[in-house]
């Protein structure tokens, strides 16, 4: 049906000063998917992430975008990308919701306009919409609550009529309520909008719930499966090659935890 | 063809039609009806003009203090210049100022030094090299030297002049065509790239502009100075603004009220401009700071959106 997977992932190895971040990576991820990608700090969730952004380089392996071999610029205006810290606005920079998401819809062929076209407004206005920020889209971003914010870096990513949205520890900052609407919201998008997600996130708890799929990365691809199959803790620690915990102790917390754990 | 004289040509009767309205005795005789004070009046405003745009950049980048730095280097290179006796000290300064600007924004891309730190160095180095050259085979400070410390409007000569409206002129055009790929890699350098807008060149060509704009305003404001009229209303703007429309609009006002004001006093009171502009900015700063902070939460103590 979709020709082409949004992204196409073959033996892929990746470097970072030296260090294998990265280890034989192969996975595909299809149209309208919402995947879920949990690991350890230093894992190298962010290192796919950027390599698949063209930032990194691989040392080995290959990345299809849209089925596309050597992504050109044409792919990559089809991602969109929200990094953990783009919510945080530099203090010094006083913006409107309505100007942070019009630059969203910049290009390399209308970069130099000093004016915003019709056609660019009205992807706005709909962005904005979509993320449910019209009654403030005049409002200082600076203003707006954490998971506010997160939404309106959201609609940046949907006015530049992204297909395929990478987000990087989305929840983090956000209170409970705030990140329940957001993953609600970007569940919505797949399955109304047919856009793909990748997110990163520490939460297991709270992908788990939302995601269709979920990848465990830890150099090497743990676990690759649907949601509700993702094992418990005692399961992921066999996985990873960790002393097996006592089952008792497994409690969400814990889960939570075990990323932490399993760094030092 | 020489853009300053065209310029003049075109903005004289202006200044001239406007000297019986202008208040003060020295302000209107010699900023209006003289042509040595006409040219510096509008290099002035060229330089405020231009400031303006840069200032709100420059608080979105972080680099609130480059300008001072590259104002240093500027003013190593007219000491360079007076060693070798040119009579275009601007020039020295335009390229000590850029290669210093470019080195600066490598260090810093590719990581190997903070930009403080980066700055830190070529501020001291390059204002030593010149002050030793200086006191070496230059015979020591003078006072033509003082006032490129301190700013002296005065200095601002024919070729001056010339110099300050091409590199305005250059400047505003740039800061207008880039305006939207400045501010998006600022604020998400990633996000910029992934969408195809060349982050790092434009990054670069900022630098350059920044250090071509600090060197015009070496004359008007004093290398010393260079940051109060960069930096000061831009900042007193985002005291006020909630937009980048509204800053950039707040900084315009903020920054012709301090030069005018700041002109207005340091001719009847015989004060330096640079350092009288620098303080009018200031006093403008307090004043909205107090009124935001102060006066405002008193006037409506319910609102809390501010």
């Amino acid at each position: 049906m979709h020709a082409d997977s949004p992204l196409v992932v073959e033996n892929l190895s990746v470097k970072r000063s030296k260090r294998v971040v990265l280890d034989s990576i192969s996975l595909t991820i299809n149209c309208g998917e919402f995947v879920g990608l949990v690991g350890p700090n230093g894992g190298g969730k962010t290192t796919l992430l950027l390599t698949i952004l063209g930032i990194l380089k691989p040392s080995r392996g290959k990345i299809k975008l849209f089925g596309d071999n050597n992504p050109s610029r044409s792919s990559f205006r089809k991602m969109g990308w929200v990094s953990q810290h783009a919510s945080n606005i530099p203090k010094n920079i006083k913006i409107t919701v309505k100007e942070l998401v019009q630059l969203g819809t910049l290009n390399s062929s209308n970069m130099f306009w000093p004016t915003i076209s019709d056609e660019q407004n009205k992807r706005v206005e709909k962005a904005i919409e979509r993320v449910g920020l019209q009654s403030v889209s005049d409002t200082n971003v600076s203003n707006l609550s954490g998971g506010q914010r997160q939404r309106a870096v959201i609609a940046r990513a949907l006015a530049s009529e992204a297909e395929f949205i990478l987000l990087d520890e989305p929840l983090v900052g956000v209170d409970r309520e705030s990140r329940n609407s957001l993953l609600k919201f970007l569940d919505n998008l797949c399955h109304h909008y047919q856009k793909t997600i990748l997110m990163v996130s520490h939460d297991i708890t709270a992908i788990k719930q939302t995601s269709h799929r979920m990848i465990f990365l830890e150099e090497k691809i743990g676990f690759d499966g649907s949601a509700s199959s993702f094992p418990g803790l005692a399961e992921l620690a066999n996985i990873r090659g960790l002393q097996p915990v006592h089952n008792d102790d497994v409690s969400e917390n814990k889960i939570y935890q075990l990323e932490d754990i399993g760094d030092k | 063809m020489d853009i300053g004289q065209i310029i003049l040509k075109f903005f004289v009767p202006l200044l001239e039609f406007l000297a019986p309205f202008m208040p003060g005795e020295t302000f209107s005789k010699f900023f209006f009806e003289m042509e040595i004070g006409q040219q510096a009046f509008l290099a002035a405003m060229f330089v405020t003009l231009v400031s303006g745009f840069l200032g709100v950049f420059l608080l979105t980048r972080n680099l609130a203090l480059i300008g001072d730095g590259l104002a240093h280097v500027s003013f190593g290179g007219v000491a360079l210049a007076i060693v070798f006796s040119s009579t275009t000290p601007l020039y020295y300064a335009l390229f000590l100022s850029i290669i210093s600007a470019i080195i600066i924004y490598e260090l810093q891309v590719r990581e190997i030094l903070s930009g403080d730190a980066s700055i830190g160095i070529f501020l001291t180095g390059m204002l030593a090299l010149g002050l030793v050259s200086l006191r070496i085979w230059g015979g020591g400070i003078q006072n033509d030297i003082e006032g490129y410390l301190f700013g002296n409007i005065l200095l601002v000569d024919k070729e001056s002049f010339n110099i300050i409206c091409i590199i305005s002129i250059v400047s505003i055009m740039f800061l207008i065509l880039c305006n939207k790929i400045l501010l998006i890699s600022s604020i998400d350098p990633l996000a910029a790239q992934i969408q195809g807008i060349p982050v790092r060149a434009s990054g670069l060509a900022f630098s350059i502009v920044t250090a071509a704009a600090v060197v015009s305003m070496v004359q008007v404001m004093g290398a010393l100075l260079v940051t109060a009229l960069l930096v000061t209303p831009a900042a007193t703007s985002q005291l006020i603004s909630s937009s980048i429309r509204t800053s950039f609009i707040w900084t315009q006002i903020f920054g012709f009220s301090s030069v005018l004001l700041g002109l207005y006093y340091s001719s009847e009171l015989e004060t330096g401009t640079g350092s009288m502009i620098a303080l009018v900015a200031a006093i403008i700063f307090g004043i909205v700071a107090t009124f935001q902070f102060g006066v405002k939460p008193l006037l409506s103590q319910s609102d809390n959106t501010n």
